[in-house]
């Protein structure tokens, strides 16, 4: 890979080519937030979050799916870019039943920590307090709709990472869900091979293990990784 | 078939056409025979033969003529005379009126229930006259479902020349030099966009048609599709020569049986006569094409989501770059182009990229064909130079108002576009200038309006199709539609507040700016081009309350 040489909120980098700006960014100190994306499966750019601003192009281009290029000029934490994240933010609180207090992921949930990082002090759109789902049909674990943000990782890990592709998603729009299977209860999934990979992948408090209550939950998302690094490695 | 064969036959078709003395076009396009007009060409069939009229007189189905709610149509050629609203009861009458007397019947004809005095060959109505038709060209004339038809009409001779005159390179240029732009929406220059996917080394590339047409109220790729689907076929052969693929797919949305039907018999016609498949004409190109239907998404039609389609995949769309030019179908370098931008190479390549360049605007060439419909006295589909004004389309070629009405606004672009006021009824149709408006071109819808609309309802309106339609894979489009039309429709109940209106503004901006595909970064088109022209209707409903 040959090294080029970009700009990011005026630091001038010497980079590898082919690398994404998330990774960059992640690689030099600069902070991106993100949510979608995880360490050790494929990006969708589904989350908005990561969006920066690039000279010479009119839009918005998510970080995590972009590659660097020569003399490319970056901007990560532009005004705009802040008034957008904290919007995303907002609209993900709105959009479910996100009730921290009595959540499992209380205190260790991303989307909690996003946030208090966008300094989040109100939400200022009308929360839609859809009737959600909650599976336990499961022997070990749950799937609460009401904590879930649509990030897919747990869709990605379970098909890229344990080939098992018992995750998939169902419906258009705000009604979209993800669902066992052939949308059938979690339970009776005859896909699903329990290796509990999906509930590290979950960043919030939607997917855990059912001997826990409020607060308990334990998230290793960086396992994914790690596995995937041995997985490259022959081991 | 080699390429002598080829120009053999379609001597021999045109032939075949000339021993009649009269031809009877009956209109077989889904909106005819939704109001009857199969039965009315086996009435006439079986009349001409009881008659003993069958060697005089031909009698074919074709695809859409244009005035679509006056049908069922039939067409008399030499003529031109078109009869409106025909059923089974008139086919004596008019058989021997029009053939055995050689007098037209006036109470039926085309748009007697408007004029005073209608046209007995119709391209002396406005409707027609203003109409220039080159994607829509032979559509009607022809009968879709024979290949000998659209060679009379000197069909695969450009593929022919093509494929013995003219190398890849030459193509492009043409087709760069006809500034064609993409007729699917964002109006991409198509000879550019050729060139990049010809740029790309690989073994294996793809051409795709874009026959998803999901806007609603449109109907033009339809038209296209069902009334002349060898046009897109060589089209669609002609672009793989160009950029160098031997696959090809059409992509036809699945509430088209009749188009799927139509195109798919053509396909195989084509094969039979070797102007698709193994060697085309006897040359060294081969080339073949699949349909896949669309499942009726909305998003489908985005390319990166068509593709995911086409893969047997969910249909979301992918963050571009890498665009299909470089990464498309399977990762390789695919061409997408829309189902009317294929139905515009054969005549470039027929009549020079020059002809092409020189009608419409200079930055806008060609024609742009319209779904027109509304508050309008003639609905249905028509093909203009660009560039035509809005005041021309709504009050010449439409007709003027319904119910001696007022115009208010027409909308282009359906839920990805905006509307225009009266007060710009001047305004040239094409890319730029409906841009500067805060509309777009998009695909050719065209919905007419007059002074009972309310703007507020036409905005919600468009933004809970978005709001359904939204693949729900990124969080602005999904969440922001939802947020978006909940505060529409509450400013519409006449319970919004001033601090709705301004988060509604800021929201629209946000989810234009930060969606991932075209469906979310568009969706707030029709609410700010209708806060742009109409402010003060959104206001009127905020005063009431107590705010
Ligand atoms: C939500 C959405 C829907 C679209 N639907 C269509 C469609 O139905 N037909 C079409 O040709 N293009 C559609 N497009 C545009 C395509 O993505 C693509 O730009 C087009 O097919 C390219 O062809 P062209 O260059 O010939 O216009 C759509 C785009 C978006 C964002
Ligand atoms: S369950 Fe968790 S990992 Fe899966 S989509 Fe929802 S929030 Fe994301
Ligand atoms: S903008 Fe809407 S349709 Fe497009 S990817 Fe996002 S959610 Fe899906
Ligand atoms: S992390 Fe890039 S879009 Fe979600």
């Amino acid at each position: 890979m040959q090294n080029i040489t970009i700009y990011i909120d005026d630091k001038k980098l010497e980079v590898e080519s082919g690398k994404t700006i998330l990774e960059v960014c992640r690689n030099n100190n600069i902070e991106i937030l993100t949510m979608c994306h995880l360490e050790g499966v494929l990006d969708v750019g589904a989350c908005r979050l990561c969006l920066v601003e690039i000279e010479g192009v009119n839009k918005l281009l998510s970080a995590c799916t972009t590659k660097v290029a020569a003399n490319m000029v970056i901007r990560t934490s532009t005004e705009r870019i802040k008034r957008y994240q904290r919007i995303t933010t907002e609209l993900l609180f709105a959009e479910r039943n996100h009730m921290c207090s009595v959540c499992v992921a209380n205190g260790k949930c991303e989307l909690q920590n996003l946030g208090y990082k966008v300094e989040m002090d109100s939400i200022r759109y009308p929360r839609l307090f859809p009737q959600c789902e909650v599976d336990t049909s499961h022997s070990w674990y749950v799937l609460d709709h009401n904590r879930c943000i649509m990030c897919t990782r747990c869709v990605r890990v379970c098909s890229e990472v344990e080939g098992a592709f018992n995750w998939s998603v169902k419906n258009r729009g705000y009604q979209v869900r993800i669902i066992s299977d052939f949308n059938t209860p979690w339970g009776e999934s005859t896909t699903c091979t329990s290796c509990g990979k999906c509930l590290h992948a979950c960043p919030t408090g939607a997917l855990w293990p059912k001997a826990i209550v409020q607060g308990q939950l334990d998230k290793k998302p960086e396992i994914i990784e790690e596995l995937m690094a041995k997985r490259k490695m022959g081991l | 078939m080699n390429r002598n064969d080829l120009k053999v036959i379609s001597e021999k078709a045109k032939e075949k056409h000339k021993k009649y003395k009269h031809k009877i076009c009956v209109c077989c396009g889904a909106g005819c025979i939704s109001s009857g007009s199969e039965g009315v060409l086996l009435k006439l069939q079986k009349e001409i033969v009881e008659r003993g009229l069958q060697n005089e007189v031909e009698v074919i189905p074709t695809g859409c003529m244009g005035p679509c709610n006056q049908g069922p149509l039939v067409k008399y050629l030499p003529e031109n005379t078109i009869y409106q609203k025909v059923d089974c009861e008139n086919i004596s009458q008019i058989v021997q009126s029009q053939i055995v007397e050689k007098k037209p019947i006036e109470d039926l004809l085309l748009f007697s229930d408007f004029h005073p005095k209608p046209f007995i060959n119709a391209h002396d109505d406005p409707f027609f006259k203003k109409q220039l038709k080159i994607a829509l060209k032979d559509c009607g004339d022809i009968n879709p479902e024979e290949v000998e038809d659209y060679l009379a009409y000197d069909g695969y001779l450009a593929l022919g020349k093509v494929l013995f005159q003219m190398s890849p390179e030459d193509v492009i240029a043409e087709i760069k030099h006809s500034r064609l732009r993409g007729r699917g929406g964002a109006g991409f220059p198509t000879g550019l966009k050729w060139e990049t996917v010809y740029k790309y080394v690989s073994e294996e590339k793809y051409v795709i048609c874009n026959g998803d047409e999901g806007d609603p109220g449109a109907f033009m790729d339809r038209s296209v599709l069902e009334g002349n689907p060898h046009r897109v076929i060589e089209g669609m052969a002609i672009a793989g020569y160009a950029v160098g693929a031997n696959k090809g797919f059409a992509y036809i949305r699945g509430e088209y049986p009749l188009a799927i039907k139509r195109f798919e018999q053509a396909i195989k016609q084509a094969k039979k006569n070797g102007l698709l498949g193994n060697k085309i004409l006897g040359s060294e190109f081969s080339f073949d094409i699949e349909v896949r239907i669309g499942a009726g998404a909305f998003v489908c039609g985005e390319e990166t989501a068509l593709i995911a389609s086409i893969e047997g995949k969910r249909g979301t769309p992918k963050p571009r770059p890498p665009f299909p030019a470089e990464s498309g179908l399977r990762g390789k370098p695919t061409l997408i182009n829309n189902v009317e931008t294929f139905a515009s190479i054969v005549p470039i390549l027929n009549n020079g990229g020059e002809w092409y360049s020189e009608i419409g605007t200079p930055k806008s060439a060609g024609t742009k064909v319209f779904a027109l419909a509304g508050k309008i006295n003639y609905s249905g589909l028509i093909e203009v130079p660009m560039g035509t004004s809005l005041r021309e389309i709504v009050f010449e070629l439409g007709g003027g108002i319904q119910g001696g009405g007022e115009f208010k606004a027409a909308q282009t672009g359906g839920p990805s576009g905006g509307c225009i006021p009266a007060k710009h009824l001047d305004v040239k149709m094409d890319y730029e200038s409906l841009m500067s408006l805060g509309s777009i071109m998009g695909s050719g819808g065209l919905i007419v309006m007059d002074e009972k609309s309310d703007m507020v309802d036409v905005a919600r309106y468009f933004m809970e199709f978005c709001m359904d339609e939204s693949c729900g894979k990124c969080v602005p489009c999904r969440v922001g539609t939802k947020m978006m039309h909940d505060l529409l429709q509450k400013i519409y109940d006449g319970k919004g507040t001033s601090i709705d209106l301004e988060r509604l503004e800021e929201l629209a901006i946000y989810v234009k700016e930060t969606s991932l595909c075209g469906l979310g970064a568009s969706a707030p088109n029709p609410l700010q081009s209708t806060l742009r022209h109409f402010r003060e209707e959104y206001e009127s409903k905020i005063e009431q309350d107590i705010d």
